[in-house]
């Protein structure tokens, strides 16, 4: 739908809520690369950013719920609009728990810095990160261009990022093993890896309601879900 | 406290009692209505929504022939009620008008006393043999329309001294009496302030139970709140009929959500 209501100040309104969900993305997005980077060069300034910038995170998720909720109350979106506030409203939500996952990387950030280097880690943890960075901005562009074929793609990349993990898993598993001294910082790590994949879920999920958005309905097949840590959630 | 906005519930019913195929209506030179095919569901409430003019009404009066009543409407195309052609030469139209009720948009009891107002309909039609059975069909058709309580200590009062909520409802109530299955419903909230609309909406909620109800709305909430199933009108064409909830959260046809939206008057 892209012709004009025929009250303007509605338009002005979707649109407002549909820019701080953009905005909002931008800042975890920011904050997911400045954590990846702040663990891989053990940046601990950088880390204190990044937990420091999840409130400005927080903040503009509470500002989106109030101007959807007054939208529903004045409003009574239908059909399209209704779906453009229920998905500006479950995005944010999803964007609010990629960020707590960018804070969470930051502050473990602080702790690893005190402990030996596992052979190999920076290096999977990064490809993790940057495949699961890539998926968020995907699914915010998707979102933004109303994009169903990228949306889609998203989705089936969440698979890999779980293939990603569960390597990640298994390599650890190694490491402590063979040398128990790495079992601190291998826990860290582990805990780091899980959170970057729960970020690809999120991202997963902005997706999905991309095409909920489009099309008016969730996509029916269960996302394919490849966890064989045997710790799946 | 109850909420006494009718609640969207499952359709509960998959029977047909009114199936129309290729309904067109021409005022004059005016073609009002154009080749509309439906099948309308007992025990549901079916909302006919769509902007001024579009042939809601038109509709509507189709469903009992009241448009037989107009000199210059033309009605051609089917209109089946339990299978039986309704403008086959051998039915009459006034017996029709008592299976198939309406209300209409401004509450219009005659200048009678409420009782006399529901008793009307059940005497013409002959439908009792003496008082006693009149009085009980006045009075379960006054609980059917939800007012019993509050007009049963003052049956011989004038119906058009009462609020216009509760006129609207004597309407229903004198609608009711002739025993009807079908209820066409002309937009009948739309004289009534907000809490008699919800009265009127809660009653819709009940009358389902026992018939097929059929209501034209300006009020998009309404339609959303009171039907099942949702026809959309436009500029004399039958646009899109679905589910009410999927007409209101993922119509299919643009038509249909630039009205819904507030994108076309
Ligand atoms: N009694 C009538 N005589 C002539 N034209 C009519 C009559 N009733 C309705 N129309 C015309 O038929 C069209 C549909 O009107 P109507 O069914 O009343 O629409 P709605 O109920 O959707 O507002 C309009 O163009 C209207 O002018
Ligand atoms: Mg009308």
């Amino acid at each position: 739908m892209n012709t004009a209501h025929i009250l303007t100040a509605f338009d002005r309104d979707l649109e407002a809520a549909q820019a701080l969900v953009v905005r909002m993305g931008g800042l975890v997005e920011t904050a997911l690369l400045d954590a990846a980077e702040a663990l891989d060069t053990r940046d601990e300034d950088l880390a204190a950013r990044v937990r420091a910038g999840d409130k400005a995170i927080d903040s503009l998720e509470d500002e989106i719920n109030t101007r959807c909720a007054l939208l529903l109350a004045l409003r009574g979106p239908t059909a399209g609009d209704l779906r453009t506030v229920l998905t500006v409203m479950k995005i944010a939500a999803s964007l609010e728990r990629a960020g707590d996952y960018a804070k969470n990387l930051a502050k473990r950030t602080s702790a690893l810095a005190q402990m030996p280097q596992v052979p190999g880690a920076s290096g999977s943890i990064r490809r993790l990160a940057k495949a699961v960075v890539q998926m968020l901005t995907d699914a915010l562009d998707a979102y933004i261009r109303r994009d169903l074929k990228l949306a889609e793609d998203v989705r089936r990349r969440d698979r890999d990022v779980d293939q990603m993990y569960n390597s990640i898993f298994r390599e650890f598993l190694t490491h402590m093993m063979e040398d128990p001294r790495t079992i601190g910082p291998c826990m860290h790590l582990h805990f780091i890896a899980k959170n970057i994949e729960r970020v690809g879920d999120h991202a997963t999920a902005v997706a999905e309601q991309v095409i909920y958005l489009v099309t008016g309905a969730l996509p029916e097949d269960e996302r394919p879900k490849v966890d064989s840590t045997g710790t799946g959630t | 406290m109850d909420d006494m906005r009718g609640t969207v519930r499952d359709i509960g019913s998959t029977t047909m009692k009114i199936s129309a195929s290729d309904v067109q209506v021409h005022y004059g030179q005016n073609h009002a209505l154009k080749d509309v095919s439906v099948d309308i569901l007992d025990r549901a409430v079916t909302a006919f929504i769509g902007p001024s003019g579009c042939g809601k009404s038109t509709f509507l009066r189709c469903l009992n022939r009241m448009n037989d009543t107009v000199a210059s409407a033309r009605v051609s195309g089917k209109i089946l009620l339990d299978g039986e052609d309704i403008y086959d030469p051998r039915v009459d139209p006034v017996q029709l008008r008592a299976k198939v009720g309406m209300v209409f948009q401004k509450p219009n009891p005659f200048p009678k006393s409420i009782y006399d107002n529901v008793a009307y309909g059940p005497k013409i039609h002959g439908l009792t043999r003496n008082t006693a059975e009149l009085d009980e069909i006045v009075e379960s058709s006054l609980r059917k329309a939800a007012l019993w309580n509050e007009v049963k200590d003052r049956l011989d009062a004038a119906g058009t001294g009462l609020s216009g909520g509760q006129q609207q409802r004597l309407c229903i109530a004198r609608a009711v009496a002739t025993g009807p299955e079908v209820l066409l419903m002309d937009e009948p909230c739309s004289a009534l302030d907000p809490i008699a609309t919800a009265q009127v909406e809660e009653l819709i909620d009940e009358l389902r139970n026992q018939f097929s109800v059929v209501i034209v709305t300006h009020s998009m909430q309404q339609a959303a709140r009171v039907s099942q199933k949702t026809a959309f009108f436009h500029l004399g064409n039958l646009v899109e009929y679905a589910d009410t909830t999927e007409i209101f959260t993922n119509p299919k046809d643009p038509r249909t959500e630039a009205y819904i939206t507030g994108r076309i008057g």
